[in-house]
């Protein structure tokens, strides 16, 4: 398993002089396993690996995306994405199944007059959507896949892609798992912490559990580490972590190396490196620190790419 | 009057060190007036930083007043809108100024896009600014010294796109974007609207001589064509092409000016550059 990031933005993609380094593409990345070519999240990173994609020798016909969840930030790319204008090509797409609207409806409204022109019709490529449930567990040749739910407005979806050789963890959207407990519903913020009941904070140490399981042992982590302390203290209700927050579950996962994702837009790559810096120093020796680069490759490459 | 160019880039943003220069943020621009008047002409991803701008004045204190011009409901014309604090500030006053499509109004367009299933801001309802919409048409408006003139030039399926031209003291900044220029008629309504024009601004992230596929979109050779023919004292490229990079924007300008002059074609080419503050 070899992996490549071309997406470590949140929110936003911003194309400022001061996020050279790390990147100003919202998420995107790029997982291949012998012929198998998985990724993960549609953001703006995703319009760059489609061109690299398709100047491939032999480029990949069929791929597999795993959308974590559907704000603009993860699907902005997908119609930049030549390999869907490919009539030989073939995307199978998979995302949290919903009550209020099918996964496909989603995309093709993002997608359709009044916001874009483009119809999934039209496309050329042939697109397969997969509705999945959080915790639902599936094989993409020889990659499997387990999934957990996040912590975020109106839930999103936490990856783990493993062969016998590695396991990358993807988790780009999380709040922490001690105050809100994110739900459909919108989560209203005075300023004050709202009083979690104790059902709420049953199913948020459930769902830390399950998380630190998806993660357990993992190579590389890929966290939500959006927020500073000071964000996190205001914007609770936003649904993302700190640098530390994220530390913590990798240690409690006992992962290789947690890559930080999912920057703010405002973060420059010299606060990024001091971010890192200040983890680095508090991390447990086993554990590697570092934040997430467009550009970075994880693990073996065969290619020559 | 001035302006200032804060997203140039059409279709998707490109961040990037080749695409610094000119800028990767979709299409945005701030007009302001000799009053302070703020004119906002769309609000792609260029009004997050804008908008960030404007939190170091009086949008801090929640006492900012906008007037937005949506020229269609495209994510490079309106994604930035719920990103930047002052829209989240009360106090704060949004005008947006746009077209309905006969799927829905420009407001539903706005809600739709904020949904949950899209947006954790959850629908219109939890922008704090106060913010109102009002359905363009071709009637002027003016905001205070500035007037403001819309006509609907390009037809899409489902809604028009317009143009807009603000004037003040007699000079006008005309603004058109993703224009289709299909039939002598739309020519001629847009040499109307750009006549005499100190700034054209108009959407080219193409020559005639690339072969893409047609989004719809007007290319370099018509926006030279409109703005000398409609007497225009300087035009800006616009709504670059997301290939094309600093470098060859920079060989793009160059050649097309070298063929206005040859062909002595009195006009002022450039291409429109995140940052750059032009006085009208």
């Amino acid at each position: 398993m070899h992996a490549r990031i071309w997406g470590t933005r949140g929110s936003y993609p911003v194309a400022r002089s001061d996020v050279l380094r790390y990147g100003g593409n919202t998420t995107c990345v790029e997982v291949r396993v012998g012929d198998r070519c998985i990724v993960l999240d549609a953001g703006t990173g995703m319009r760059p690996l489609g061109a690299v994609l398709a100047a491939e020798a032999a480029p990949p016909l069929n791929i597999d995306l795993l959308i974590t969840h559907t704000h603009w930030d993860h699907i902005i790319g997908f119609p930049f994405f030549d390999p869907i204008y490919n009539p030989q090509a073939s995307l199978e797409i998979y995302g949290l199944r919903r009550t209020q609207s099918s996964l496909r409806t989603t995309i093709a409204n993002a997608l359709s007059d009044p916001l874009l022109p483009v119809s999934l019709d039209d496309l050329r490529a042939e697109l397969r959507f997969h509705e999945i449930q959080e915790g639902l567990c599936f094989e993409l040749g020889p990659v499997r896949v387990s999934t957990a739910r996040a912590n975020h407005p109106y839930r999103a979806l936490a990856y783990r892609l493993e062969t016998d050789e590695a396991a990358l963890v993807f988790i780009p959207d999380t709040g922490p798992f001690h105050t809100v407990l994110f739900g459909d519903e919108r989560i209203e913020w005075a300023g004050e912490p709202t009083a979690s009941t104790h059902d709420d904070l049953r199913e948020l140490a459930e769902m830390h559990a399950r998380i630190v399981d998806l993660a357990r042992g993992a190579d590389w982590l890929l966290y939500d580490a959006q927020f500073t302390d000071e964000q996190y203290a205001r914007f609770p209700h936003w649904g993302h972590s700190t640098a530390s927050q994220a530390r913590a579950i990798a240690e409690e996962a006992g992962v290789g190396e947690l890559l930080l994702f999912h920057h703010d837009p405002h973060r420059s790559d010299d606060e990024l490196d001091q971010i890192v810096a200040a983890q680095q120093a508090v991390a447990r020796p086993a554990l590697q620190v570092s934040a997430a680069n467009e550009g970075r490759v994880l693990g073996k490459q065969k290619d020559e790419r | 009057m001035k302006l200032q160019f804060w997203g140039v880039r059409g279709y998707v943003p490109t961040p990037g060190a080749e695409y610094l220069r000119y800028g990767g943020n979709t299409c945005c621009t701030l007009v302001c007036g000799a009053n302070g008047e703020l004119v906002v002409l769309d609000t792609g991803t260029g009004f997050c930083q804008l908008g960030d701008t404007l939190m170091q004045r009086e949008f801090r204190q929640g006492r900012g007043e906008l007037t937005l011009l949506i020229t269609h409901t495209y994510w490079d014309h309106i994604l930035g809108l719920p990103f930047p604090g002052l829209v989240h500030t009360p106090g704060n006053r949004l005008q947006i100024h746009g077209p309905d499509s006969t799927l829905g109004s420009l407001e539903m367009t706005y809600d739709g896009m904020l949904s949950p299933v899209y947006s954790p801001v959850y629908g219109l309802a939890h922008i704090g600014a106060t913010h109102s919409f009002q359905p363009i048409s071709t009637e002027p408006f003016t905001v205070g010294g500035l007037t403001v003139r819309a006509l609907p030039l390009s037809r899409r399926k489902h809604s028009p796109i317009w143009a807009y031209r603000v004037e003040e003291n007699g000079r006008a900044v005309v603004y058109i974007t993703d224009v289709r220029y299909t039939d002598d008629q739309i020519w001629k309504q847009a040499l109307g609207f750009a006549s005499g024009a100190s700034v054209l601004i108009h959407s080219a992230p193409y020559t005639r001589s690339e072969h893409v596929q047609d989004y719809g979109h007007s290319r370099v050779e018509d926006a030279l064509d409109l703005a000398v023919e409609a007497n225009v004292g300087r035009l800006f490229l616009y709504h670059h092409a997301p290939t094309r990079t600093d470098d060859q924007l920079d060989a793009l300008v160059a050649r097309y000016r070298a063929s206005l002059a040859s062909d002595r074609r009195p006009l002022e080419l450039h291409a429109a550059c995140e940052g750059d503050l032009i006085t009208v």
